[in-house]
């Protein structure tokens, strides 16, 4: 019997064994897509996660491996808790190596369940990936993906910021930014106290090391949207008054997490670097509206929480979509 | 999105990096004075919340908290105190270094009496120097976790010491104030009199916790973001509704306060009361909180009088006996430390009212609550009619109305049962029930009461907090029965076994209108 073959023989009694279930409280399908063996088992542990946690149906669509005979298909269920007797969460994982794109669309089609939205997380990274890609779009209500998943340089953000363009009718979740929530507080944050609001329109100059450059170009573009800054080159903005604002980044520290970031306007220095402990900031200031120097917890990282967010928050986020469009402007 | 340099309606500058951040917007600086902060409240409850909105980056940068107390503390000693009570109730768990270090610097404490305006003059400077010293703004949330007897001195030294809204000329002064608000009519509208010498409405935050619970919230959602439900939502299609809160916990070392009021005053008259109001409401014009407040107070006042003479007939007490919970065998009510041995407190009660509006006309609402009772169960019952026609089911089905439960604690969660067809040839018809479950459902833990009502205080979103017409309109409603308890003694207390339904009287209430509770 040939893998495909195989695989179909095992999908038909996954459909059938579906269709046999108790009725489930499915509120969501998820379609996963992983073609870089590295991130493969990150991937899956997070998806897995999520799954558990929510009433899923989950579709983990395995491009890693060399299309032979090794192909496989696996399916699992869990029982739901409390006094729901049944099924919570399916989650079929699909060897997919031995597929072309119509083919793995219409696994799609027919394993997902219907009523319920798609979100597609989308980790791929080969160029071969894309027709996969232009196959699966139709099928999603909302696409996710990591601009900073696994590049250092701006690839991601430059790929997503083209998909924007071409396709405005999907909401778009990207984790690299997602994964900033906790620094947009603390930046917002210097600014929270009544006396220092109006500074926020003072910034002459903002700095942000990180270890990739979806981080930096995103907290830059969120600040400028935010305030009305107008990218006049890569490193420089405007501000409403046409004072000049420089941008200066450094790669480091680990890919996808932010070390550093300051902010100084006219009269104060504010600056917020992550500790020693990588789940604590510290944030300082110094001149004329500085302040005690404070700790921050820093959460909901590299965990399932982000994936959560990501489900959790419906329909379109206006600052996302403002923020990314304001990083197509910066990246010219 | 894009940034205008804009104040709000009060002229306060608006932080145009908050803008589309989150819908909770982060608090403006502020102190927070925690009156009764060696207390058990704060132990385990307020310390630990104020801990996790800490953790939840939901506090402000600049905030202070201030303990005071008649206990004698120094700062240090109130800071091991707290990280203490942090490292046992926090839903956390244990606190961390080096958070709580940088967490502890904003803790501090005053030891005084309150009813010394000296003392109000020591807070008033360490306040000041927060101020200067955390950038806090001159904001001011002063939490009245106390006993309800020191309340109005509280608030009488606040305003001899400069501490009230009017000399503030900084920032705002808000107060919350811990339940019961008064033990009786008369002396809720004595207090509301202290209070709004000093604070105005807007500035009081009248906390009742159960408001802040997920599945509470969930009753308007419920209601008003569905459109199935709204349609039957009325007197047409509604049989009665039950509102349950039932404890299996005696007074847990409260039988001073308890004996002193009773499950009527303890539970029915607030906690209950905004149960039914949230149920029977109308749609409010918008989700702001006094709209929201509007159409609550509206069903408070639309509910019929309790006349004196009908109290026997509408109303039900009881007063545990010893008996056993989850195997363990408990002690009678008037066996509980600090309990009289004679007492004639109830310990369970149980009321029916009706709503005499154009929507619950003549559907009776039965509200019961009692302690040591069989199971730990609150939850709001809407029983729907009977069929007008029996068309299904043999001569030995049974036809349940349909029921849709709201779960509040200690599940969260909403049931609706309904008949169906059994399996088979015949024509069987069984009642089922469908459920959904917060904690499955959404994969997500709802946090505690109190730190939702405190950060929405600190907000100054006062949604979730009770109205004094409110109040004082639920105190009117409960006086009549109040008064002929009081009066008149119950022979047969105690009158249930602990860990049982309840007294036999409240299933009486249900059976003269041909009903039954649902179980607890």
């Amino acid at each position: 019997m040939s893998a495909e073959s195989k695989v179909d023989a095992s999908l038909e009694s996954i459909r059938t064994e579906l269709a046999r279930n108790p009725a489930s409280t499915t509120t969501l399908n998820l379609i996963v897509w992983i073609d870089d063996p590295k991130r493969r088992d990150w991937i899956v542990e997070r998806a897995t996660m999520l799954a558990e946690k929510h009433p899923s149906f989950t579709l983990i669509l395995d491009n890693t491996g060399e299309c032979g005979e090794a192909a496989t298909v696996t399916t699992r269920a869990r029982a739901g808790g409390g006094t729901l007797s049944a099924s919570q969460g399916e989650r079929v994982e699909l060897d997919v190596s031995c597929y072309d794109a119509p083919k793995v669309a219409e696994y799609v089609e027919t394993l997902s369940r219907s009523g319920v939205p798609t979100l597609l997380w989308w980790s791929g990274m080969k160029v071969g990936s894309r027709p996969v890609f232009d196959a699966l779009l139709p099928h999603a209500d909302t696409l996710l993906v990591d601009s900073a998943g696994s590049v250092t340089d701006e690839r991601g953000l430059r790929s997503l910021v083209g998909f924007r363009r071409d396709h405005p009718e999907i909401v778009l979740r990207d984790l690299a930014w997602l994964r900033l929530r906790p620094w947009l507080d603390m930046i917002a944050n210097f600014f929270d106290d009544r006396q220092s609001t109006r500074e926020a329109f003072t910034i002459r100059r903002l700095t942000i090391a990180s270890g990739s450059a979806a981080e930096a170009l995103y907290l830059a573009a969120w600040l400028a949207s935010s305030l009305n800054w107008k990218a006049a080159g890569p490193d420089t903005f405007s501000d409403m008054d046409g004072n000049r604002v420089t941008f200066s980044r450094e790669e480091r520290g680990e890919i996808r997490r932010v070390q550093r970031v300051c902010v100084e306007t006219e009269t104060t220095s504010y600056c917020a670097e992550v500790t020693d402990n990588p789940q604590v900031v510290r944030v300082a200031s110094e001149g004329a509206n500085a302040l005690e120097p404070r700790l921050y917890p820093l959460r909901a990282l590299d965990n399932a929480s982000l994936l959560e967010r990501a489900v959790l928050e419906p329909g379109r986020d206006t600052l996302y979509e403002t923020t990314l469009a304001t990083v197509g402007t910066l990246l010219g | 999105m894009t940034a205008t340099r804009t104040q709000t309606s009060d002229g306060v500058a608006v932080n145009p990096l908050r803008r589309g951040l989150s819908t909770n917007r982060i608090p403006d600086p502020c102190n927070i004075v925690f009156f009764g902060a060696s207390g058990d409240l704060m132990k385990r409850m307020l310390m630990p919340a104020m801990w996790n909105l800490r953790l939840d980056d939901i506090l402000p940068s600049n905030f202070g908290i201030v303990g005071f107390s008649r206990s004698e503390f120094s700062d240090d000693e109130f800071r091991g105190a707290m990280r203490k009570s942090v490292d046992e109730f926090s839903r956390s768990g244990p606190a961390k270094e080096p958070l709580w270090s940088d967490f502890a610097q904003h803790l501090s404490y005053i030891s005084g009496d309150f009813d010394d305006v000296n003392c109000f003059h020591k807070l008033r400077e360490h306040l000041e120097k927060n101020d200067k010293e955390l950038g806090t703004g001159g904001n001011r949330l002063f939490y009245l976790s106390t006993p309800p007897s020191v309340f109005s001195s509280i608030i009488e030294q606040l305003d001899k010491a400069g501490l009230g809204p009017r000399d503030n000329k900084a920032g705002w002064s808000r107060i919350i104030i811990e339940k019961p608000f008064g033990t009786d009519l008369d002396s809720a509208r004595a207090l509301q009199a202290e209070v709004e010498k000093v604070f105005p409405e807007k500035q009081v935050y009248r906390i009742d916790h159960y408001l802040g619970k997920e599945p509470v919230q969930d009753i308007m959602a419920l209601r008003f973001a569905n459109v199935i439900f709204e349609p039957v939502w009325n007197r047409r299609y509604v049989d009665s509704v039950q509102i349950t809160a039932a404890e299996t916990v005696g007074v847990e070392g409260r039988g001073g306060y308890y004996d002193n009021a009773g499950a009527l005053r303890d539970m029915i008259q607030n906690h209950v009361m905004n149960l039914v109001a949230l149920v029977a409401m109308e749609p409010p014009v918008s989700s702001d909180a006094d709209s929201i407040r509007d159409e609550k107070f509206k069903v408070l006042r639309a509910i019929r009088p309790i006349e004196p003479g009908r109290v026997i007939l509408d109303s039900a007490r009881g007063q545990y006996d010893a008996g056993s919970i989850n195997g363990k065998p408990v002690p009678a009510y008037r066996e509980e430390p600090d309990v009289r041995p004679d007492s004639n407190t109830e310990t369970y009660a149980a009321v029916k009212l009706w709503i005499d509006n154009w929507r619950w006309a003549d559907v009776p609402f039965y509200m019961r609550s009692g302690k040591r009772l069989a199971h730990k169960n609150s939850e709001i019952a809407i029983r729907f009619r009977s069929l007008p026609h029996r068309l299904f089911g043999e001569a030995g089905d049974m036809l349940d109305n349909n029921v849709l439960v709201m779960k509040i604690q200690p599940e969260e969660g909403i049931s609706l049962r309904f008949n169906a067809k059994v399996p088979g040839p015949r024509m069987h018809i069984r009642s089922v029930s469908m459920d959904f479950n917060y904690g499955t459902g959404f994969g997500v833990v709802s946090a505690p009461a109190y730190e939702r009502l405190i950060g929405d205080a600190m907000r100054g979103d006062a949604t979730l907090f009770t109205r004094w017409d409110a109040v004082e309109t639920a105190w009117q409603i409960v006086m009549p029965v109040l008064e002929n308890w009081e009066n008149n003694a119950d022979e047969s207390f105690p009158n249930y076994s602990a860990g049982s339904q309840g007294p036999p009287a409240s299933d009486r209430l249900l059976a003269r209108d041909g009903r039954e509770w649902q179980r607890i």
